[in-house]
């Protein structure tokens, strides 16, 4: 039985008046139902654009999938018509978007907003829709679901349309739900609640997510796996411990070493990767993260390397992630030379 | 954690309005207002807006109802008395005439009104008609973009590039004079402002992203168009219309005062602004009463416009 969704080798261009952006540039991950995902990168590393190639969201032109496939089911998502791609989207595949604040429509009302999917999908009538709704929005941990479907979103606070959003992800019970970044314009404590919403949900609908975010803490919290995205590429993919616990990748290791730690004392220094992420017009030949690389050799400048399995699951875009001298110069801070 | 629950429902912005303590804000706040309501609460706390709208109220009334008592109150604004005619020519105002007579011995007061009617079918027909247009050259321009955008934008900035009357006056030429010509001309200079307008306020609700959130829910095009764009670009246009209804007022002024419009002997405010040219001092009557429909009409719907301008826009909410 094929996995519920397969992302192969994707590729998605721009092409803009400036050149080529070479926005996600070999991606691949698989994704089994029921379990999450990770994404993890910078800004910039083609995190969102893989997410919305996935729900062919991006306009084409300027936006193009060079090669590669997305596969649902077995089926590849961008050899299907438009009218199919609309039956799953928001069907089967559903997303919740960054910003709550801009993400609802302002002169609909909440209910009718969540109500919406149903009618679309499902045939309900205009009564049975908004009848989900408001169990909906009740399930999200809306108080008086009955009288709140009834407001608009300025009446909403942050937390409370993040909720709205995923009752609104969740109306017809699809099989995967995107997050991408789901809690970054929310305070801490509306984060926390709104991810222990999120696997609450989970537990229960059995839907595979995809977490995109900054924060490695989300992803300790929720992942099964973890993909961590550099210029447009994956460098490692793998079941989260092993990724969090025998990390092979340099830019991995440069991530976990940047993160601020409580339990050892280093006097309060950060410890960044050092440099900027690269063009995505003009990547560097060979490793796109060689010149920030500590551990780059002549090599790294030469030929770019490609995801290798490495066992358990476990795959690097790095030269030497087979070498096990070299992982274990996996240092705790070695960029910044403590 | 339900703790928190609770103390966020406390933080949410619940009276949207309601900023200086006004009563009938709080009446009419709580669950279930719409938009709309939200609007109208914010146009009544503007004076100015406000006193445009009733002034556009009553005037519309009176000339809805004129048939009923103009005539037998203030006489007939068209049929000329041809045996007192001497006598009751040029009148100056009274009891009996209380914006006195014209030339031809008729009420300027009841020939005000009608006019009234005039004024107003050509304000709303006229700009009907050119929002129309414009909205569906601005919504194709702005959707389809392209070779389609190219083309109807360089139409518009064409016809942004002829004078206004003059063109107006070349169309009626060619049409011939009477109102509902008066209707196709204007509608037909007017739909390149409403179109840019449109264009421009369609492509930025386009960027947004809860229409990114309608397209990911698996809404077909049209659905997003009609839905989830064209509400949220409506506002401006509202606005747009409610000012061109002074300007559609004017142009049919320019034109009847110019004899290209409405034609003699129903009355128009722009002809009778004509016909009183040359009793500018001897009967100075004349000229003012149709003088001060024109402006206080024309000032109305540009105060209820800007009115509206503040009470639609989101951004302005508190």
């Amino acid at each position: 039985m094929p996995a519920l969704l397969e992302v192969d080798d994707l590729h998605m261009h721009f092409f803009t008046r400036d050149g080529v952006v070479k926005a996600v540039d070999g991606v691949s991950f698989t994704l089994e139902a029921g379990r999450t995902l990770g994404v993890v990168g910078e800004s910039g590393s083609g995190k969102s654009v893989t997410a919305l190639s996935i729900m062919r969201l991006i306009p084409e032109p300027p936006g193009k999938v060079v090669s590669g496939d997305v596969r649902f089911k077995g089926e590849s998502i961008l050899t299907m018509s438009d009218k199919e791609q609309r039956k799953l989207r928001g069907n089967r595949i559903a997303m919740i978007f960054q910003d709550p604040m801009t993400s609802l429509n302002p002169v609909h009302r909440i209910g009718k907003q969540i109500a919406e999917p149903l009618r679309l999908h499902k045939n309900f009538t205009r009564k049975e829709a908004w009848d989900a709704a408001v169990e909906l929005l009740a399930q999200v941990g809306i108080p008086q679901a009955a009288e709140r479907a009834r407001d608009y979103p300025h009446e909403f606070s942050g937390g409370m349309r993040q909720r709205a959003m995923i009752a609104m992800a969740l109306a017809c019970g699809p099989d995967i739900l995107i997050a991408d970044e789901p809690t970054t314009a929310l305070d801490v404590t509306i984060q926390a609640q709104i991810l222990e919403l999120m696997q609450e949900i989970q537990a229960r609908t059995e839907s595979a997510i995809i977490m995109i975010t900054h924060d490695l803490g989300v992803v300790a919290d929720m992942a099964d796996h973890v993909l961590v995205m550099y210029a447009g590429k994956a460098v490692e993919f793998g079941p989260a411990d092993e990724v969090f616990y025998r990390p092979v990748h340099p830019y991995t290791w440069g991530w976990l070493e940047s993160l601020p730690r409580h339990d050892v004392d280093e006097k309060g220094l950060l410890c960044p990767i050092k440099g900027q992420p690269p063009s995505l017009i003009n990547l560097p030949g060979g490793c796109s993260f060689g010149p920030r690389c500590a551990f780059a050799r002549d090599s790294c400048r030469e030929t770019e390397p490609h995801l290798v399995d490495i066992g358990n699951g476990h795959l690097s875009a790095c030269h030497y992630c087979g070498d096990d001298e070299f992982v274990a110069q996996s240092p705790r801070c070695a960029a910044g030379g403590r | 954690m339900e703790d928190l629950q609770a103390a966020e429902q406390v933080n949410s912005p619940d009276g949207a309005g309601g900023g200086n303590g006004d009563s009938q804000a709080q009446e009419v706040g709580g669950r279930g207002r719409t938009l709309r309501g939200d609007a109208w609460r914010r146009l009544r706390r503007n004076k100015l807006a406000l006193a445009g709208l009733t002034w556009i109220v009553i005037i519309i009334l009176i000339a809805v109802t004129a048939d009923l008592w103009v005539t037998r109150v203030l006489g007939d604004p068209i049929e000329i008395d041809t045996t007192r005619t001497a006598e009751l020519s040029l009148q100056s105002p009274s009891a009996h005439h209380p914006f006195g007579t014209d030339k031809l011995g008729r009420d300027i007061a009841s020939r005000v009104v009608y006019g009234a009617r005039v004024s107003l079918l050509i304000g709303v027909v006229a700009v009907a008609i050119m929002v129309i247009i414009g909205l569906i050259m601005g919504a194709i321009a702005a959707y389809y973009g392209g070779i389609w955008d190219s083309l109807i934008m360089r139409t518009a900035d064409i016809f942004f590039a002829f004078p206004y009357v003059l063109f107006a006056i070349a169309l009626i030429a060619v049409l011939g004079k009477g109102i509902q010509n008066v209707f196709i001309a204007i509608g037909l200079l007017g739909w390149p402002s409403i179109a840019r307008v449109f264009r421009s306020s369609i492509l930025s609700v386009k960027e947004t992203e809860y229409v990114d959130a309608a397209r990911a829910m698996g809404a077909s095009t049209p659905r997003i168009l009609f839905r989830h764009i064209m509400p949220n670009a409506m506002a401006p246009i509202i606005v747009y219309a409610t000012m061109s209804v002074g300007g559609a007022i004017l142009t049919e002024a320019a034109l009847s005062f110019l004899g290209m419009g409405v034609v003699p002997p129903a009355p128009s405010w722009g002809g009778m602004l004509s016909e009183a040219r040359g009793y500018l001092f001897t009967a100075p009557w004349l000229m003012l009463y149709p003088g001060i429909a024109i402006l206080t009409t024309v000032l109305a719907f540009v105060l209820l416009g800007d009115g509206l301008r503040d009470a639609l826009d989101v951004k302005l909410k508190e």
